[in-house]
């Protein structure tokens, strides 16, 4: 099971925790202007990467607040969480190629 | 308006049925646990920019500040306002309903707030004695070891799968918290749970 | 039948080739679906000078980790029409590959618990019926007479108000199917080629002319990807994007029991499923986990879970000890269907995301997928799941059918 620290209630069992996806994925600013290729890109196309992915999740089980984290999705180890107002933080290249960071863990 | 008097006549609580499962089926010894309904506390859900100039005379009317940090408890008899978000509340209280949101809604107006009465939102089950821990630690997810989970803390969890409000009194003293239509599913999850830290307090009562 | 025994098969069913500079069609993926593409490339159109890569060994990823349910019950008739050519497949492979790989027609119980549940389960009765596929609406007491272990007393949670059946639905010994399917490969002159990894394509514009490989530089003019769970990683070595997410996908067996459950059990409403191999483990599974994941692994809690559901439907296995648990990834699609056909490049196409049910769906996706890329042209039992549905709108929503993983 995945230990996730909600940026405001700490470190909580993944079990109090719902999953959303891609993270910083913007509702297009004119949708009726979007070609159907665009549409469908923003509607069901998502990254899907093997390595580091900032993504969405809610505390539901706790204070009911969406939050991001950045998860790598071979070790699954969260490598950090921040809130919706802050910028997606800086993952090291080391870490993005191997999904260790230096001296093992 | 309707006549509350008549209604709180009529009004039943969430456990009301299980009383006397509870008392009997509640554990003596050691280890003692005791369950029990505390029904028809007051509750106030607030929502409202922390800091903000409604902040500031919400907590007026509560004669407390509303806290800041995850797991704290602020209030000293009158109200107890518990933290469930950053910008989110639950104040407990056995002051009357209608006059504490009343006075809440006053004190918020002309601000960005919401302040809801959510009485019948949750019951208050109180879990006691000195195997009271280690009871809700065989369906709590969260560290409940003193060390971890200090006296008058109060945080939103699960028992048994389902989500509830635990607030720790002091170390013999849990009230956990469950929606009305969960509670008697954590009710029967508690008196089965307890069942192994002593004789049971029908069988010693004889009852 | 002449079919070998399991367990007297030879010591090697297919040789151990290097690669060759050049094919004329290459499949990435040596799971069921590229076995089953390479088979039907061969058999069907005749190319015999092809390669399967596989970048681990054969038939070593979700192949090796499915539940081999095998049905044909789906909604849409899209899906009835592929899924029911498969279900027909399987029915003639034992005696076409000459391979008892325990194809075992058991019937399938999907149960309804709520009246919606069973509105929506007679409706794909009626649906599967007017499709031809062999499909019954059962009561409560009608199921247990198929199924005696399952609780069907009211006083559950969620009570069983009856079930959809059918009866030539089933299971097979997964790994049996994959040393058939690669046995007839090899006979044919299909060179399977193992530990070798596809690290990228090479293209003249947008036309694909060969990939790189862990094992060197391979030209080919007709490629294609069946690399269920690194759909999305093979995609972004290619140059464009596929509308999938890859999950965890969990499941587990108990020890060896004696026979007890003679058909195959699936309940969305609880959710989970339940089949008992032929050895005697009870095989069980349900939903993904819910986070994107490639680790082959999941959360233990959800194991728990479909242990306590399984409990709740089978009050008899209260004393039996889980053996193990393992887990794959799986490509699910927004509409739950999968993808096959055609992609941005030229020469290039994809067999993906069939999220947690492609196992029964093997033959025929290697059917479609080997005319596609025999011909440049979809298969009619395809067309309807090319990438374009996404731009048209045009889902083929399986989420009823395909609502427990399986």
């Amino acid at each position: 099971m995945l230990q996730i620290k909600c940026p405001w209630c700490g470190l909580r069992d993944e079990t109090e925790y719902k999953y959303g996806g891609q993270a910083h994925v913007a509702y297009p600013e004119d949708p009726a202007a979007l070609s159907d290729e665009e549409w469908a890109q923003y509607l069901f196309f998502r990254d899907n990467p093997k390595g580091p992915f900032a993504e969405r999740w809610v505390h539901s089980g706790g204070c009911r607040k969406w939050f991001n984290a950045v998860r790598d999705t071979r070790t699954y180890e969260v490598l950090a969480v921040y809130t919706n107002n802050d910028p997606r933080p800086e993952i090291s290249p080391e870490i993005t190629a191997t999904g260790v960071a230096a001296g093992g863990q | 308006m309707a006549d509350l008097t008549t209604l709180q006549g009529l009004r039943r609580s969430p456990l009301q049925d299980m009383a006397a499962e509870l008392r009997n089926g509640s554990v003596q010894g050691d280890r003692a646990v005791l369950l029990r309904e505390w029904p028809f506390l007051t509750m106030v859900n607030i929502r409202v920019e922390p800091g903000s100039e409604t902040a500031g005379r919400i907590e007026g009317v509560l004669g407390a500040s509303l806290p800041q940090q995850c797991g704290d408890v602020t209030g000293d008899g009158a109200h107890s306002v518990l933290w469930l978000g950053p910008d989110e509340w639950l104040v407990i209280s056995q002051a009357a309903p209608e006059s504490l949101v009343g006075s809440l809604q006053s004190a918020a107006e002309g601000g960005r707030a919401q302040i809801v009465d959510v009485s019948a939102n949750r019951t208050v089950v109180e879990v006691t004695g000195p195997g009271a821990r280690e009871v809700l630690e065989k369906g709590c997810p969260t560290d409940l070891h003193p060390r971890a989970f200090a006296d008058n803390t109060a945080i939103s969890t699960s028992l048994a799968r389902v989500p509830v409000l635990l607030w720790k009194v002091d170390a013999n003293t849990f009230r956990v918290m469950p929606r009305a239509s969960l509670a008697s599913y954590v009710g029967v999850w508690l008196l089965d749970a307890v069942a192994e830290f002593g004789p049971r307090a029908s069988a010693v009562e004889g009852v | 039948m002449a079919n070998s025994m399991p367990g007297e098969h030879p010591e090697w069913l297919w040789r151990d080739p290097d690669p060759k500079s050049s094919y004329d069609a290459v499949v990435i993926g040596g799971g069921g679906h590229g076995l089953a593409t390479a088979y039907y490339l061969a058999k069907n159109h005749g190319m015999t000078n092809i390669a399967i890569l596989e970048k681990g060994w054969l038939a070593g990823g979700n192949m090796a980790r499915n539940t081999t349910i095998i049905r044909s019950n789906y909604l849409w008739d899209e899906s009835a029409a592929i899924y029911e050519h498969a279900l027909k497949l399987w029915e003639q492979l034992p005696e076409e590959l000459d391979y008892d790989f325990l194809f075992s027609q058991r019937g399938v119980l999907n149960l309804a618990h709520s009246l919606q549940d069973v509105r929506d389960s007679v409706r794909r009765v009626e649906a599967n019926r007017l499709n031809g596929v062999d499909a019954e609406w059962l009561t409560a007491e009608e199921v247990a007479k198929v199924c005696p272990i399952i609780n069907i007393s009211p006083d559950v949670r969620y009570p069983v108000l009856g079930a959809t059946y059918q009866p030539r639905a089933g299971i097979a010994k997964h790994d049996h199917v994959a040393w058939a399917f690669a046995r007839a490969c090899d006979a044919m002159g299909v060179d399977i080629i193992q530990n070798c990894e596809v690290t990228g394509f090479i293209k003249d514009g947008n036309r694909v002319t060969g990939v790189e490989t862990t094992r060197g530089r391979i030209l080919s003019d007709t490629v294609g990807m069946v690399a269920a769970g690194h759909s999305s990683v093979l995609a972004e070595k290619a140059g464009f994007r596929l509308p999938v997410q890859s999950h965890p996908l969990q499941a587990l067996v108990s020890e060896l029991y004696e026979p007890v459950h003679p058909t195959v059990v699936m309940s969305n409403y609880v959710h989970v499923y339940v089949s008992q191999a032929h050895k005697g483990e009870l095989v069980m599974g349900a939903g993904v986990d819910q986070y994107n994941g490639y680790g082959q692994r999941g959360s233990f809690h959800v194991i728990e879970h479909q242990m306590a559901a399984a409990l709740e439907l089978f009050p008899i296995f209260g004393r039996a000890h889980l053996l193990r648990t393992w887990g794959g990834i799986v490509d699910v699609c927004p509409d739950a269907s999968p993808i096959i056909g055609a992609t941005p490049v030229d020469g290039l196409y994809v067999n993906a995301g069939w999220g947690t049910g492609g196992f029964k769906a093997t033959p025929a996706a290697g059917w479609v997928m080997a005319h596609t890329m025999a011909t440049g042209e979809s298969h009619e039992l395809n067309q309807p799941f090319g990438l374009e549905r996404f731009t048209t709108g045009h889902l083929i929503d399986e989420h009823g059918a395909a609502g427990v993983a399986h």
